[in-house]
């Protein structure tokens, strides 16, 4: 009897461990998937900051990156089912329309601005030309639904992919909920969009001293850079990421008020967001509505191009109350020298991110 | 006598190793709860359109449009313990245009005696992304309650035309959100239950909440249309806006 009886609690307690085990095994099962889904190293270097973005929320996977992919090339997310984000971001030109002022949407349409590039987004604390979106995880809803890109609505969006098969096993596999929704999409977009880290210039391998080192116009370029540009172009992402007015005669045709839309404020009237200038060399053309052709004309307007607008940065007011950063012709050669070593052409040719 | 003793031992310690093992799993009961909004213009339901009515400073005007998003609903009981409903299903898209959408149930409550309610007004763009907001997307975007430029909502969008001193039937429009991270208009409404709320399996209370139009237009603030008719991103105007939306709700039956 006393063996029943331990025969007994000793089944009654292994089925009370049921739940307990039923867990462990489910704890084997994902690590199984997460095997499937492998997740990504991002391999942010030493020279660099803590990303601003929280890659715990939305660490990206094979998986996931491989859907974010696939929707960044994919013109069904634009009413025309021609124009995708690549459309505009092209990755040869650190993703920006190459050589479009403006970026064009649909049907011809023409924007008002010059396609930011995407790289280094992690580290970004607020994105557009005027700050407009406050998380990379929100930026997609702007280009889907502005009538000059995209022209689509997120749920029609949604629609496409729920009746295309492919993507309903893509995010099958990316997402454990197994939903095609706008969050699933977004986070996706954003998995690829944060791989996309620049950071293997020819600066970047003589500041982690990589064996690489400057040339002599090179080091003059930083030089002058350090002294006249790196208040604002400012530490390894060259974007201390404020909003400035640079004295950019008004261009009466869209008379773009820039940070203003975002804040209503009168003192953020014409300021636009600091770029980085990172692959600065083939981003042109320059400026938010891509007024510059080229680096050197940049370098010419702050010499001498610059008039005196509302909320005109008061670093550019000279003690004799001229305006500008005065450059000598030298000058702006040694930094164009200095600026063409942020061109990283690991990530400009970065296979991952290659449309084809 | 020896085995009565010990069948009797055997049952105990069955039923003790039993308990036990369901002392994990207490059994939590749920409850629903029904809410629901209606939009007033001094005590009588607002007519879209066809009504004209007074306000503040002599002007009169009529509405065409009231949507409004309210989110993060909170219910506490007397003891300060909180039932958080969960985030990524806690936002509501009220539009006076869709009587539907003017009621809304929340479902699998914690069953409880509750004496309060806190809702958003807005969406608390701060707590971005982790609150979930992003499957409202279609919702507010089929209804019109997105930025498309800023990827932002509209928390509320109010329209219609007014008179005023010489100005006859001329439009007017308040469009209010929050903007980048410096101009947030989300706000926070405590409304306190008129009588203890029971939420149990068996009982879906009701509650109803009315919002007094009038006040969007004057509580903590009084705003004329004659002075600014199109509030939209308007850092002085539109947080005066939203501050008179807190006084505007009331619980008026639970």
């Amino acid at each position: 009897m006393r063996f029943l009886i331990f025969f007994i609690v000793i089944l009654t307690l292994s089925a009370c461990q049921n739940e307990a085990l039923d867990e462990s095994y489910e704890n084997i099962s994902d690590e199984n998937e997460v095997q499937e889904n492998v997740f990504l190293d991002l391999n942010i270097p030493s020279n660099f900051p803590e990303p601003t973005y929280e890659i715990e929320n939305n660490k990206p996977t094979q998986a996931g990156f491989e859907l974010g992919k696939k929707l960044f090339y994919d013109g069904r997310l634009s009413s025309t089912g021609v124009i995708s984000c690549g459309f505009c971001h092209i990755q040869d030109f650190a993703f920006t329309h190459h050589t479009h002022i403006v970026s064009h949407g649909v049907n011809g349409a023409l924007g008002t601005r010059n396609a930011p590039p995407l790289q280094n987004m992690i580290f970004m604390e607020d994105f557009n030309w005027d700050g407009s979106v406050s998380h990379l995880d929100a930026q997609p809803v702007v280009p889907i639904t502005t009538e000059f890109e995209m022209n689509e609505s997120v749920t029609n969006v949604l629609n496409k992919l729920q009746n295309d098969e492919e993507y309903v096993e893509m995010f099958n596999t990316a997402f454990e909920n197994d939903t095609i929704d706008t969050r699933n999409m977004f986070k996706a977009i954003s998995q690829f969009v944060m791989m996309m880290v620049s950071t293997d210039s020819k600066y970047d391998k003589v500041m982690r001293n990589e064996g690489s080192s400057f040339t002599e116009i090179e080091t003059q370029g930083k030089t002058v850079f350090d002294q006249k540009c790196a208040s604002c172009h400012v530490g390894t992402l060259f974007t201390d990421q404020s909003y400035r007015n640079n004295g950019l005669p008004i261009d009466p045709q869209y008379n773009d008020e820039g940070r203003k839309r975002v804040t209503g404020e009168e003192i953020d009237k014409y300021k636009f967001k600091v770029p980085s200038l990172r692959n600065i060399a083939v981003t042109f053309p320059y400026m938010h509505d891509g007024r510059f052709p080229t680096l050197r004309d940049v370098l010419d307007h702050y010499d001498s191009g610059m008039v005196q607008t509302q909320n005109l940065d008061e670093m550019f007011i000279q003690e004799d109350g001229s305006l500008g950063i005065s450059l000598s012709e030298t000058e702006k050669e040694q930094i164009i020298a200095y600026l063409n070593t942020l061109t990283d052409d690991n990530f400009l040719l970065d296979d991952r991110f290659s449309e084809f | 006598m020896m085995e009565t003793i010990k069948q009797i031992s055997l049952i105990l310690i069955l039923c003790l190793v039993l308990n036990a093992c369901s002392s994990d799993n207490t059994s939590q009961e749920f409850g629903d709860l029904e809410i629901n909004f209606t939009n007033l213009v001094g005590g009588n339901n607002l007519e879209l359109n066809t009504e004209t009515y007074a306000k503040n400073g002599d002007e009169t005007y009529s509405v065409s449009e009231l949507k409004y998003i309210i989110s993060n609903i909170v219910l506490t009981d007397n003891n300060g313990n909180q039932f958080v409903y969960p985030q990524a299903e806690s936002y509501f898209l009220i539009n006076e245009a869709i009587p539907q959408s003017q009621s809304i149930k929340l479902e699998n409550i914690n069953a409880n005696t509750y004496t309060s309610i806190t809702f958003g007004f807005g969406v608390d763009q701060s707590k971005y992304p982790l609150n979930g907001v992003d499957n409202f997307v279609p919702t507010a975007e089929e209804q019109g309650m997105l930025w498309s430029w800023s990827a932002g909502y509209k928390f509320l969008k109010f329209e219609g035309i007014y008179t005023s001193g010489n100005v006859t039937d001329k439009p007017f429009l308040y469009h209010i959100g929050s903007h980048g991270q410096n101009l947030d208009n989300y706000r926070e409404i405590t409304l306190n239950f008129l009588q203890p709320l029971a939420l149990s399996s068996s009982e879906t209370p009701e509650v109803n909440i009315n919002f007094d139009v009038q006040k969007i237009f004057n509580a903590d603030f009084a705003l004329l249309l004659s002075d600014k008719d199109d509030i939209q991103i308007d850092p002085e105007n539109a947080p005066k806006i939203v501050d008179n939306i807190t006084k505007a709700f009331e619980i008026v039956l639970n």
